[in-house]
């Protein structure tokens, strides 16, 4: 194996990179905050005692976590469009496909947490006359948000490398701008250790930070 | 929406869909075994007290967890001509793509499990005179098997999930041949919507089984 490493040729598309990875660090955001707003809805559906609000919810959850998100990216791109009659961008279709998915995980990471609740809390809080809204909002929430940090940020940093899948949609993120760099500098070599390499440092000082967070919580728990 | 639904066509190419179905269960059934192998393998690398093999092993693991899969399928696909001086069939590269991921995952299982036993444990071992093989076989395996069950279940059900990623490679596997299927006919919203649901009918009898038996365990302790 004697292959020459080109690092030059890369370098004068690095602005490339860099739109790349604000597309990347955009539809991560988007999809985030999306997915914890379907999360949060779904889950209380799921929880409902109400039939016809459980099942669906129960239906959605057990659908995307059994298909493989490359399917849901496709089927938003172009299928959805031909049920609504509307034809979606890249990123709207990625966009949709990643929080609907990341809602049905982060609803089982609220549902865990709020289950994971003793039972006795939902006691107490009847027996000082407050109802279930009351209760969820000043009883069991605070005390559920505490245990769902680790597992939402995991499903968190899920999402964000999931988010390479928006490149077969041709939105503008790390690898499809890296494709386009390819395509240009035929160096797939550099140019795909390079993309690895940006991944790697944007998800590990994320997730160093992230366990430094945890272990403050622990820490205050 | 005045839509026709028409599945006779996917009904009509049906055989096409079952022989990426085919593929796709080659990809699981041996890239699952070779991670579950090689992961294990790492995991002692990363407990090891030698330096020379754990930091190769920490990097191993922290390179794969933290940089998309998409990525790294892509990665190897342009690297194996480099490294081997030929161009093999993207059904390897797809495989050792998925290998070394979940072998990444399964280390971190295998470690959590191992370290979760006493030292003391080692310590009897040692004292009745078995070697370090020896003490890993008959003590601590037996005890952490059992935790370490639902979390191999859960990693079965990634990679079942992530096999779908090899159709970038063009591997012939259900996505692509979906993918290919949708193109041809202009009838994505049929075609991606039985696609989805064949994966989910691979999947979903594996996570049903793995949460009974997560919920099984749980109960006997």
């Amino acid at each position: 194996m004697n292959y020459q490493w080109d690092f030059s040729a890369i370098v004068k598309y690095a602005d490339m990179l860099v739109l790349g990875l604000v597309g990347t660090v955009k539809i991560a955001v988007v999809s985030i905050v999306l997915g914890v707003i379907v999360g949060a809805l779904v889950a209380l559906a799921r929880m409902s005692a109400n039939p016809w609000l459980h099942r669906p919810a129960t239906a959605f959850v057990e659908f995307y976590r059994n298909t493989p998100p490359i399917v849901h990216f496709f089927w938003f791109f172009y299928a959805l469009p031909i049920v609504i009659g509307v034809s979606l961008n890249p990123f709207v279709a990625a966009v949709l496909a990643l929080s609907t998915q990341s809602g049905a995980f982060y609803a089982e990471v609220f549902r865990g947490g709020i289950l994971s609740i003793d039972r006795g809390q939902w006691e107490g809080a009847r027996a000082l006359g407050m109802n279930y809204r009351m209760a969820m909002r000043r009883v069991i929430v605070p005390q559920a948000l505490r245990r769902m940090v680790a597992p939402f940020i995991e499903r968190s940093f899920e999402l964000t490398k999931t988010t390479a899948l928006a490149s077969t949609l041709a939105y503008a993120e790390l690898l499809y701008e890296a494709m386009q760099v390819n395509s240009i500098t035929f160096r797939p070599m550099e140019v795909y250790s390079a993309v690895a390499l940006l991944y790697f440092i944007v998800l590990f000082t994320a997730s160093s930070a992230m366990r430094l967070v945890e272990a403050r919580l622990a820490r205050h728990a | 929406m005045d839509y026709t639904w028409d599945f006779e066509v996917v009904v009509r190419n049906f055989p096409v869909l079952l022989r990426g179905v085919v593929v796709t269960i080659e990809l699981w059934v041996l890239a699952f075994p070779l991670g579950l192998a090689l992961g294990f393998a790492v995991s002692l690398g990363r407990i090891s007290g030698k330096s020379w093999l754990n930091a190769p092993a920490i990097a191993f693991v922290e390179i794969f967890r933290n940089t998309p899969v998409l990525v790294q399928l892509i990665w190897f696909y342009y690297a194996f001509p480099i490294i081997l001086g030929q161009q093999l069939a993207p059904f390897s590269a797809a495989l050792l793509g998925l290998t070394l991921n979940t072998a990444a995952y399964c280390a971190e299982i295998f470690r959590g499990g191992i370290q979760s036993i006493v030292r003391g444990q080692w310590e009897g071992a040692r004292a009745l005179g078995m070697t370090y093989a020896m003490t890993l076989r008959r003590v601590i395996l037996p005890q952490v098997g059992k935790h370490m069950l639902p979390a191999f279940t859960n990693r079965g059900i990634e990679l079942a999930k992530v096999t779908s990623l090899a159709s970038i490679l063009t591997v012939h596997e259900l996505m692509y041949q979906g993918r290919l299927l949708s193109s041809t006919y202009y009838r994505p919203l049929e075609i991606l919507t039985v696609v989805a649901l064949v994966y989910f009918v691979l999947i979903y009898p594996g996570s049903y089984f793995s949460a009974r038996l997560e919920r099984k365990l749980r109960a006997r302790d």
